[in-house]
């Protein structure tokens, strides 16, 4: 167990400052994505949750800009008030999770189906790079293309770009109303053609989610209540009409507490991996998974995984799949990520890019947890 | 032919390989003709390879380059730089691969926006971005410059629907930037690529992300008596909890134009049109629609009219989208400005620029994205009057200003390249600006691609400390 | 775009250029809508480009030699007319600019032999008719000619259809509702003789009745396009006084042929007649659009179905803006299923004396044009003008792959026939 130091910044210059004195640090929000958030030997934590508060927010533009430390419950809480939310549906907000947590992270939830991720709603970053200077990226407007888009880099950074300090988001109206249809098959393949004929179709969907134990899709509508009804029937018509026993509507508060079920990715011992995919690969890893929890969404382009067995295993079949993962969080926390050698698993898509971009940012290393 | 360019002509044959003055003239400018500048020569690759090999031939030789597409960039994007190679990707235009199933098209970089739906149509699919040159402008062009249109307040601009991309880089090593996933883990390096206007290198493969066509599209086309009454109709419709596809707003000289241009029918004696479009599943969109209704009657619009069939919708949007080349009906030359403001302060920025505009005694016509708060004003002047140009260049900056002023920005979608660049300080601080130099240099060291544009003070750094360039040595370049 | 050109020493046609060059923005809507670039791929082969290097010639910045080959290509198409938003003149412009630059120009004395033998060849019916009887004759030792005579020569056709001599004057059936003259077309009173006999059975029977001035001489817009400014005007002299004033209208049923009467304004510029070439122009339509207005009688519906691609023939659609009177036309025959063209506005390649000058775009373009319409899967096709029907048949043979082809009246002839 590593006995770093834990620095806590209330402003931003505290943040250059600790940057700058430290020869290694790594950021830190909500801690709910362990695995991310664990120091190594050497690095100092800093605690962004100091920096916290929604500095700029009016319903009329759309756009809210907040400290990267805000929790995500905060600005949820405001923007329901005002009958909006964030599209991309951040998971982990009841768990305590940060705005800036979530972008270094690069989380998006179920509802992302509808108009897209965190990179598809961030709008610009305010941020202390590795010389320890504050650098700002994009605009607080919903549409800019002045200058490189800094602010989709940091989707997913990790911290190892830079300290988030400030962060700005395009946010929509929530729909007026919802109801959601959970439809369950027999076979994985069954459910697999359902969701490519409707991620195909003109319906749309704010959640579009696919679940293995049983085969399960669970649709999310939402729009004017009055139109609700005859899209029901039409999506159940598109459907062919499972018989009864096999769906399964939710509607009013049961619905909510569903989705903010959903949105804790609590499942239990093992451990928590994000595996970005596409629709056409799911059935092959499926045959390789062993029984468990896990959920696809957004039409299957995304996985989220419970993994009971050792990391190797899972990065060995991942490579076999030719896919990538990303380590959230596991049950033996905090020793999770001293196991680990790097949270990012799988294939490695490591390139030049990718080594010169970060050299820029991070002259001296002081963001990487190696050496 | 000077030795260096020999060796060029190994790569290309001659007729891919333009060099004679009669060839290399019409590369001078792209759609922003107060700026041009010869290039040394123009090559047009057919394969990833001689892109490679070219690049190679750059950084050996130390060129600077441009890659072009269509050439439709509106701030000197594809301008050449003077002594430069350009390299021009138009030839580059097939269609890879198109996935139905898996709702995605590979592309080259040549391919043309339109294409994109054109072939996707058949599977009921389409690419949304839709800049209004998507008829003429390339994949390639509109990545580099994260082109948006009138869709994107709900869809996003190309940033969105880009999964990913083969780049070569200016080092001439060819990376895989972002999948065929919509996620990803690990830093986005795609969306740093996107919208960086050519200076990291050149995309030569695009793989893009098709939506399913709406099942039903609603459009409104209002007419009121003043600007102002459009406006506040677009934050009456935002502030109803209503997400339109699409609110754009004409003025009356745009109007002018785009009837002139395309005699789309639009009701000439208005001061300003709106137009707003609904789409989606047909149940929401009718019961959207009258909700849409209410708010458009409640906003003081003389005239109302509704696209009955996908004929009348057409022509709507044929005006709106000929109306930046239309105005050329108008006036000898303009300059276009496409900075934003927040959406509600959009009145004060339009009485600011028609201030502006009556002060400068130059006619500003005004078609914009009202939905994003983008502006799109159009700067009209004879550039035959001595001294009008210099004119129309200083109201636009006092435009561009006025945008980072009311908390906006000085580039919605066109870019910053030539013609903006200078205005970038108002907009990032010195280590804003040192940082995004630092990635550039970190990325090209030698500052070969798209040189000269975007950073301020950007003029060929990287030569200096070498002396003289053995090009410039051979008289074939030069510097001013 | 802004400019330098000195309108002062070039004149009233510099003013003309002048203007074009001033409307175009250099936006690159054009683009898409050009044969060439849709080809060759490179800017100097594009409307937008080709604007620039005229502009650059005339402001002599670049020597007119070098902007040549890049202007030959055109083919005067117009597509880019059509797709401007900005509303350049560009069909003004190009006519204009080869008008001044021919004299200036310097050609090989086979390139002048040729183009004269073609002047001296094309608007003469009975000289035409006799070149090509030698043509014929000619295929057989196509072999060993040079590379630019053997393409006209695989445009003729095997045999010449006889061409009974058209009369002065064709009486309307029933009570006359119209009175026009015809304009009879050079090029395919040889080659496709019945397009005349069906344009005037066609006409007499909607009560329209026709004159076919004698002293009527080419149109002259292949002068005109190929910059024989000087040939040009002499042919539209003798036209401005062969055509009475007492019809209805001046028709043609040659899209080229139709154009270059429209245009005498512009020829005109700076001559005398000019008022009048203006007026004469304004009379000029094509046969198409006059038999909408006029209201068509309703042909018998065909005793079987049948599938019709219409092929837009640019000097209709671009030069005259004509592309739905031909459609409703054939619309209004029932039993006739009419078919879209994919990339309908591109041209065919022929371009009046086009596939003469330029064999290898204009073939590849007919090969283009032959392959899309082949893919609509039409069973017959029809077209406004001679030349695009002589170009696409040939493409059509050399895929090995024939579809009956029409002129749009012949069509109508036949329908009312009862023959189709
Ligand atoms: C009339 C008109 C209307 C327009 N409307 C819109 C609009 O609604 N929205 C909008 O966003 N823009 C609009 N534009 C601007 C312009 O069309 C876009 O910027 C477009 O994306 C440029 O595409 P292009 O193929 O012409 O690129 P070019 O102009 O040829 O190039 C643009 C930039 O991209 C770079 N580039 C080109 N290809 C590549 C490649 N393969 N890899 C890397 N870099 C490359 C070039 O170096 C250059 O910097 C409009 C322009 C015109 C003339
Ligand atoms: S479309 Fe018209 S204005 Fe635009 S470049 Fe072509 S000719 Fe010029
Ligand atoms: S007339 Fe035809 S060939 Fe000539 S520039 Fe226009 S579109 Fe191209």
């Amino acid at each position: 167990m590593n006995e770093g130091l834990l620095i806590r910044p209330s402003e931003v210059a505290e943040v250059q400052e600790a940057v700058r004195a430290h020869p290694k640090s790594l950021p830190r929000g909500g801690g709910t994505k362990a695995a991310l958030s664990t120091p190594r030997e050497g690095q100092a934590v800093l605690d962004m949750t100091g920096l916290s508060g929604v500095l700029e927010y009016d319903p009329a533009e759309y756009v809210l800009v907040a400290l990267a430390g805000t929790p995500l419950a905060e600005v949820e809480a405001l923007l329901a008030r005002h009958g909006q939310y964030l599209p991309f549906d951040p998971p982990l907000a009841e768990l305590g999770a940060t705005l800036g947590g979530t972008v270094a992270a690069g989380l998006s939830g179920p509802m992302r189906q509808r108009y897209g991720g965190v990179r598809d709603f961030i709008l610009g970053v305010r941020f202390v790079d590795g010389e320890g200077e504050v650098v700002r990226g994009g605009g607080k407007v919903v549409k800019n293309a002045a200058g490189f888009d800094l602010p989709k880099l940091m989707v997913g950074s990790l911290g190892r770009l830079g300290v988030l300090v400030e962060l700005a988001f395009k946010v929509f109206p929530f729909p007026k109303a919802t109801a959601t249809l959970k439809v369950t098959f027999d076979r994985l393949e069954e459910a697999l053609e359902a969701m490519y004929k409707l991620a195909s179709s003109p319906l749309e969907f704010y959640a579009l989610d696919l679940e293995t134990n049983p085969a399960t899709l669970t649709l999310r509508l939402g729009g004017q209540p009055e139109a609700l009804p005859s899209r029901l029937e039409r999506l159940r018509a598109f459907l062919g009409h499972p018989p009864d026993t096999h769906t399964l509507l939710l509607e009013g508060e049961k619905e909510r507490d569903y989705w903010r079920f959903v949105g804790r990715l609590e499942w239990g011992h093992g451990y928590l991996v994000k595996v970005p995919i596409q629709p056409s690969r799911i059935a092959g890893l499926e045959r390789e998974l062993p029984a468990g929890m896990r959920r696809y969404i957004s039409a299957g382009n995304l996985l989220y995984l419970n993994w009971p067995d050792s990391i190797e295993k899972l990065d060995n079949l991942l490579k076999s799949q030719g896919l990538r993962g990303l380590v959230l969080r596991g049950d033996a926390e905090p020793a999770v990520s001293e196991t680990l050698k790097s949270p990012l698993i799988g294939v490695d898509w490591e390139h030049s890019f990718a080594r010169r971009v970060t050299a820029a940012l991070d002259p001296h290393n002081r963001f990487s947890p190696n050496p | 032919m000077n030795p260096a360019l020999s060796e060029l002509g190994r790569i290309y044959p001659p007729e891919r390989l333009l060099v004679q003055p009669g060839q290399l003239v019409p590369y001078e400018s792209d759609a922003l003709t107060a700026f041009r500048a010869r290039p040394l020569a123009v090559v047009l690759p057919e394969t990833t390879d001689e892109v490679v090999q070219t690049i190679g031939w750059c950084a050996r030789h130390k060129v600077p380059y441009v890659a072009r597409g269509s050439g439709t960039s509106l701030s000197g994007g594809s301008l050449p730089v003077e002594g430069g190679l350009v390299i021009g990707l138009n030839r580059m235009n097939k269609l890879l691969r198109l996935d139905p199933a898996e709702r995605v098209a590979v592309v080259q970089p040549g391919f043309i926006n339109l294409e994109v739906s054109n072939a996707a149509a058949p599977y009921g699919l389409y690419y949304a971005p839709d800049p209004s040159s998507q008829p003429v402008s390339t994949i390639g062009g509109n990545l580099a410059f994260n082109s948006g249109g009138a869709h994107c307040l709900k869809y996003g601009m190309t940033s969105n629907h880009v999964l990913g991309a083969k780049v070569v880089l200016p080092t001439g090593e060819i990376v895989e930037l972002g999948s065929q996933s919509l996620e990803g883990v690990g830093p986005d390096w795609l969306g740093l690529f996107v919208g960086s206007e050519g200076l990291m290198g050149i995309a030569v493969e695009v793989t893009l992300r098709l939506l399913p066509k709406p099942e039903k599209y609603h459009t409104v086309l209002a007419a009121y008596d003043s600007l102002e009454k459009a406006g506040n109709a677009v934050a009456a419709v935002v502030a109803s909890g209503l997400l339109p596809g699409a609110m754009e707003i004409m003025d009356h000289l745009a109007i002018e134009a785009a009837e002139a241009a395309v005699k789309a029918g639009y009701p000439m004696d208005a001061r300003a049109l709106l137009i707003v479009e609904l789409e989606g599943e047909a149940p929401e969109v009718e019961a959207e629609a009258r909700h849409l209704g209410d708010v458009i009657a409640a906003s003081g619009a003389y005239e109302v009219r509704v696209a009955r069939d996908a004929d009348e919708r057409a022509k709507i949007w044929k005006g709106r989208k000929a109306a930046f080349s239309a105005v050329g009906r108008l006036s000898p030359d303009y300059l276009v400005q496409d900075g934003v403001v927040p959406r509600s302060k959009l009145g004060q920025a339009l009485l600011e620029i028609e201030r502006l505009s009556q002060q400068y005694g130059l006619r500003v016509a005004n078609v914009f994205h009202a939905g994003d708060g983008n502006l799109h004003p159009l700067i009209l002047y004879d550039g035959k009057v001595k001294g009008q140009l210099e004119q129309a260049e200083a109201l636009a900056g006092e435009i561009l200003k006025l945008c980072v002023s009311l908390g906006g920005s000085i580039t919605g979608e066109h870019g910053v390249g030539m013609e903006k660049k200078a205005y970038m300080p108002a907009m990032f601080s010195q280590a804003d600006l040192a940082l995004m130099r630092r990635i550039r240099r970190a990325v090209d060291p030698d500052e070969l691609a798209n040189r000269g544009k975007m950073f301020p003070h950007s003029e060929a750094p990287a030569l200096t400390p070498h002396g003289p360039h053995p090009l410039e040595k051979a008289g074939v370049i030069w510097r001013e | 775009m802004q400019h330098k050109i000195d309108t002062q020493s070039i004149g009233p046609q510099g003013e003309v250029m002048a203007h074009a060059v001033e409307a175009c923005v250099h936006c690159g809507f054009c683009l898409p809508a050009c044969p060439t670039y849709a080809v060759l791929g490179e800017e100097m082969d594009s409307p937008r480009g080709r604007i620039f290097l005229m502009k650059e010639v005339l402001e002599g910045n670049l020597q007119l030699e070098e902007a040549a080959p890049y202007i030959d290509k055109c083919l005067g198409c117009l597509g880019c007319v059509t797709a401007c938003p900005s509303g350049v003149p560009y069909g003004e412009l190009i006519s204009t600019f080869r008008g001044w630059a021919e004299p200036r120009r310097h050609r090989s004395p086979f390139a002048r032999a040729f183009r004269l033998g073609i002047m001296e060849l094309l608007p003469y019916p009975k000289r035409f008719r006799a070149g090509a009887q030698l043509g014929r004759i000619g295929k057989v030792f196509k072999p060993l000619l040079p590379q630019a005579l053997q393409a006209p020569l695989e445009l003729l056709p095997e045999r010449l259809e006889p061409a009974p001599p058209l009369p002065e004057f064709f009486p309307a059936k029933g009570p006359r509702r119209a009175r026009v003259a015809l304009l009879a077309g050079c090029a395919q009173q040889v080659l496709k003789p019945n397009f005349n006999w069906a344009t005037l059975r066609v006409l007499a029977e909607n009560g329209v009745e026709v004159v076919i001035p004698s002293g009527q001489a080419c149109c002259g817009a292949a002068a005109m396009h190929t910059g024989e400014r000087g040939r040009a005007l002499a042919l539209a002299r003798q036209n401005l006084k062969a055509f009475p004033n007492d019809v209805d209208a001046i028709l043609s049923n040659a899209a080229g042929c139709g154009s270059g009467l429209r245009e005498y304004g512009l020829l005109f510029v700076g001559e005398p007649e000019h008022e009048a070439a203006e007026a004469f122009s304004k009379r000029v339509q094509d046969v198409s659009a006059f038999l909408v207005n006029l209201g068509l009688v309703e042909p018998p519906a065909l005793k079987q179905p049948l599938k019709v691609a219409y092929h837009d023939a640019c000097h209709l659609a671009h030069a005259q803006g004509v592309r739905s009177e031909p459609r409703k036309l054939l619309r209004s025959i029932g039993g006739l299923e009419l078919v879209e063209i994919p990339e309908g506005e591109l041209c065919c390649g022929s371009a009046g004396t086009y596939n003469l000058e330029q064999p290898a775009i204009a073939a590849t373009l007919g090969e283009r044009k032959a392959r899309n319409i082949l893919a609509t899967g039409a069973q017959a096709i029809a077209t406004g003008n001679i030349g695009c029907f002589t170009q696409i048949q040939s493409h059509l043979r050399k895929l090995r792959r024939e579809v009956p082809m029409y002129h749009t009246l012949e069509i109508l002839d036949l329908a009312y026939q009862g023959k189709l």
